[in-house]
């Protein structure tokens, strides 16, 4: 399945301004601005001025939040959206309902804490993003995410993404029925996407502390149904169902 | 670029048609494979010969042997699947060592027994490939070999065995897949489309795909499930998103 545009001329559109400029311009601007988020429960909330926040809608981040706040528009982030903005961006600040600077390390225990998976989800978000996939929640579609070509207003997304743990640790992992394999798939399928399964691995070190990035590896897998009847070069011999 | 709107969650609404066609099949079971299956006038003789699990055709009728059964110093034999499949369409006559006739019923024995390299879901995933025109044959085994005797089909059957104990978990790579073709050479098949392997329980683990890729080289391979004569088709390729611009 290849991208499905929205509309004529996006395609032209996407290709005119690039995901990777528009991220690059909202990193500069949040840098700039000295962007300031708040941690609270397993979102982290920040204020943005109205350029700021419409660059960040354009790289399709965040959940815009409705307030009669008339200066600055409000955003809550996802885990792995914050993270991404903190650490592989450097362009957020983090601090807790204490008032207090968040460090790198102190963010990924919280996260973690939280969400077990965290680790793992973090760096199948990152993956996609470094690539200049737009990554946003999938579990509308009983997945973990859904992966865009560029802004969910121009393009369908492709790709229904499932992270799964690479090696021995059996915990949360998925596809592990035949039936789960069936429902996924054919879920992924109704609404036009491919499922994507991103397995991430770790390099036995301490998967506590961030610092410890290059120690993952990411491994990409489609997960797909065959119809041998839909496949055959032989175009001629006749369908069956008469 | 402006981008105030946000994303609105609903379903893409395209209806998938195998919906469809899973509905007809819930109601019309028996008609889709019936109409598949092209019942044959005309039957080849063939003869089975216990210590190699497989049977030796006498007589052959028909374009079938073109893409059925393996040549053993120019004799033709054919496995326990493809002779079943014959005989269920009336194209093959099965006798036994002593010419007594087998019938439909012997044969579906033979294949109980499971001693002979295929079990039922086996022959389903033939029967189901078969019928829609692909060339099946069972992974590792020559189409053709010019050596004479029982020595070379008792060698088949080692593979076969050999295959079936590897068992990843209940896995094993089962047939070669050739997409349909009129032009099919069994001294000189090429490579298949897709090595297919039958799981049992559950899904095959990433570990279990990446071994039996590695084994099957750069031969795309693909995951079989049979559910109550429900058969699907899986794959678990490896891919590598483009860095998008």
């Amino acid at each position: 399945m290849g991208p499905r545009w929205k509309g004529k001329g996006f395609e032209a559109k996407a290709l005119d301004d690039p995901m990777s400029a528009i991220v690059s311009r909202l990193q500069s601007f949040m840098k700039d601005s000295n962007a300031h988020g708040l941690i609270s429960g397993s979102s982290v909330i920040l204020a943005l001025s109205s350029e700021c926040g419409n660059l960040l809608n354009s790289a399709s981040f965040g959940r815009p939040m409705a307030t009669v706040d008339k200066e600055k528009q409000w955003f809550q982030l996802g885990m792995e959206e914050a993270f991404y903005f903190h650490h592989i961006l450097n362009c957020l600040e983090i601090s807790n309902g204490d008032k207090q600077l968040v460090t790198d390390h102190d963010l990924w225990q919280y996260m973690t804490k939280r969400k077990s998976i965290f680790p793992e989800s973090f760096m199948a978000y990152s993956h996609l993003r470094t690539k200049n996939w737009v990554v946003r929640s999938g579990s509308q579609y009983g997945v973990d995410f859904v992966a865009y070509r560029h802004h969910p207003s121009l393009v369908h997304s492709e790709y229904a993404v499932l992270v799964l743990r690479k090696g021995d640790d059996e915990s949360h992992q998925r596809l592990r029925s035949w039936s789960e394999v069936h429902c996924a798939v054919r879920l992924s399928g109704s609404v036009a996407k491919t499922l994507l399964a991103l397995f991430i691995g770790k390099c036995g070190y301490g998967e506590t502390s961030p610092s410890f990035f290059n120690g993952y590896h990411v491994e990409e897998r489609i997960v797909a149904r065959w119809s041998p009847e839909q496949c055959r070069e032989d175009h001629t011999v006749p369908r069956s169902g008469s | 670029m402006e981008s105030e709107k946000w994303e609105i969650c609903s379903s893409d609404g395209d209806l998938c048609t195998e919906d469809l066609k899973d509905e007809e099949d819930a109601f019309y079971p028996l008609s889709g494979s019936i109409s598949k299956l092209q019942f044959r006038k005309a039957s080849s003789r063939a003869c089975w010969n216990s210590e190699v699990g497989m049977a030796e055709v006498v007589e052959r009728k028909g374009q079938i042997w073109t893409t059925t059964g393996v040549l053993r110093g120019g004799k033709l034999y054919c496995s326990i699947e493809e002779t079943l499949f014959l005989a269920e369409i009336g194209a093959l006559v099965l006798v036994d060592e002593n010419g007594t006739g087998l019938s439909l019923e012997g044969i579906y024995g033979k294949l109980a027994e499971e001693k002979n390299g295929c079990c039922w879901e086996h022959y389903e995933v033939y029967k189901h490939l078969k019928s829609l025109g692909y060339i099946v044959g069972r992974r590792g085994v020559p189409w053709t070999l010019k050596s004479v005797g029982t020595d070379a089909l008792t060698e088949d059957r080692f593979i076969t065995d050999r295959l079936s104990k590897l068992d990843l978990n209940g896995l094993e790579p089962a047939f070669d897949v050739y997409l349909p073709n009129g032009k099919f050479k069994k001294s000189s098949p090429g490579d298949p489309s897709y090595v297919l392997c039958l799981t049992r329980e559950s899904p095959p683990s990433r570990k279990d795909v990446e071994v039996l890729e590695r084994q099957s080289g750069h031969i795309p391979v693909k995951f079989c499930h049979v559910e109550n004569g429900r058969v699907s088709f899986f794959s678990f390729s490896k891919v590598d998103l483009p860095v998008l611009p």
